[in-house]
């Protein structure tokens, strides 16, 4: 008997593909004579990859299925301000205490990305891979999908911890994209944490038990929208999929301005997650929008070609 | 009097040429286009505003925002003198760069988005 976690993850799938599917289907015609028609016209059109599906490596607090072509160097600063409900005391939260990540990233090989960076927030160390597996294709294949990881390891002092694996957390995650006309782009992507050591609470038995699970499942819903030949509209969506016992994480959504020059990529994000690395945000976003707890903030990228 | 005189020959002597002439070579110059259509103009335009617009302008009349900066005129692209390179011509300067003109070969890997951007660049003509 399947269990009901597969059959959720079985909804999802097929939610994504129908989702990913729809500029497809738009286009398809309904009289049989022009399906026909438009199929022998197809064969004969050359297939071709579909390119700037999105202009960064980045969307808001999410990856895109896009990789950077074979020599690229890419700097990312990604900047989180505080929430904004304390309004002019410290001036709607850009001078509360922020969280800052620098890192970089290399495509050593076609398709392939690996990056690392270090982040403020518990001086976490992540070490990342990026995999584009198929590229959408004009006339072909209708999606791209990418494969993006990352390890990450708490630096902060040894009596953080009680063994050493309790340093490391794990983010894997799939994402599905379309470029759906030249300026409409949406991707979806389902992604698993893992962390080695959560938080805990002692039940009234007097048993100590975990707070949150280790491992969560989290879908994703990102999109953009080319309001100029430089600037784009960005929106990012994160349902958590897995329910804690206690402090189950808030969905995210973010908003965002994206503008890109020839080696630079500019975002201003409003959002309610703020931890960066993307398992934090999965598992300990207590940021409910509805509260009005949401924060500004920026990512920057510059990209060198070698 | 005649000190200031030689001082302004010395000035003018080290001033950059800002018209340098710019010759691709034959076998560069020589290269056909192989893209052509709307959609091929529709990329060029938006490859265009990413790496060219900051220095070349909007219209490619060399008057982007950065253009102040440079040492060397980014040219009119709506004028004769700039029109009447052959596709190749252009296609090698995009791609090797000269001075202030930085080469694309390896920012733009894709020949044909290079092509797109000439056949935008083709509609600047005035």
């Amino acid at each position: 008997m399947k269990s009901p976690h597969f059959l959720q993850l079985a909804n999802i799938c097929l939610l994504i593909t129908g989702l990913l599917s729809w500029g497809k289907i738009a286009a398809q015609t309904t009289n049989g004579d022009s399906v026909q028609n438009a199929n022998s016209a197809h064969v004969n059109e050359k297939k071709s990859p579909v390119k700037n599906t999105f202009e960064s490596n980045l969307i808001l607090d999410n990856q895109t299925v896009m990789v950077p072509q074979k020599g690229t160097l890419e700097f990312d600063i990604q900047h989180r301000f505080g929430i904004v409900n304390n309004g002019y005391t410290d001036f709607y939260g850009v001078f509360a205490p922020a969280i800052i990540r620098m890192g970089f990233e290399y495509v050593p090989v076609k398709n392939i990305q690996l990056g690392f960076g270090l982040c403020k927030d518990k001086m976490q160390l992540d070490f990342n891979v990026k995999y584009a597996i198929i590229n959408q294709q004009k006339n072909g294949i209708p999606v791209s999908v990418t494969y993006y990881g990352n390890i990450v390891i708490d630096t902060r002092s040894k009596s953080n911890f009680v063994s050493s694996g309790d340093r490391l957390s794990y983010f894997n995650q799939l994402l599905i994209a379309r470029k759906i006309d030249s300026k409409i782009s949406v991707q979806a992507a389902i992604s698993l944490s893992h962390f080695n050591n959560v938080p805990g609470y002692i039940d009234a038995d007097g048993v100590i038990r975990n707070s949150l699970q280790n491992d969560q499942f989290t879908l994703s819903f990102m999109g953009r929208y080319k309001l100029s030949e430089k600037m784009a509209f960005l929106v990012d969506y994160d349902q958590p999929l897995t329910q804690n016992a206690t402090n189950n994480p808030f969905p995210e959504l973010a908003f965002g301005l994206e503008i890109t020059t020839s080696s630079h990529c500019f975002q201003i994000i409003a959002g309610n997650s703020q931890y960066i690395l993307p398992q934090n945000n999965a598992l300990y976003n207590q940021n409910d929008l509805l509260k009005g707890q949401y924060l500004l903030g920026f990512n920057m990228t510059k990209l060198w070609s070698f | 009097m005649s000190s200031v005189a030689a001082l302004t020959i010395i000035c003018f002597s080290f001033k950059p040429d800002t018209k340098k002439q710019w010759i691709a070579p034959t076998s560069g110059a020589s290269k056909t286009n192989p893209q052509k259509g709307s959609e091929s103009i529709s990329n060029g335009k938006a490859l265009f505003a990413k790496h060219c617009q900051s220095c070349h302008g909007k219209t490619g009349k060399g008057d982007g925002l950065k253009a102040s900066e440079l040492k060397t005129e980014p040219g009119d692209f709506s004028k004769i003198i700039f029109q009447s390179q052959s596709d190749g011509s252009v296609f090698y300067k995009i791609s090797e760069g000269r001075d202030d003109m930085p080469s694309f070969k390896k920012k733009i890997s894709d020949a044909n988005d290079i092509w797109d951007i000439i056949n935008y660049v083709r509609t600047l003509k005035k």
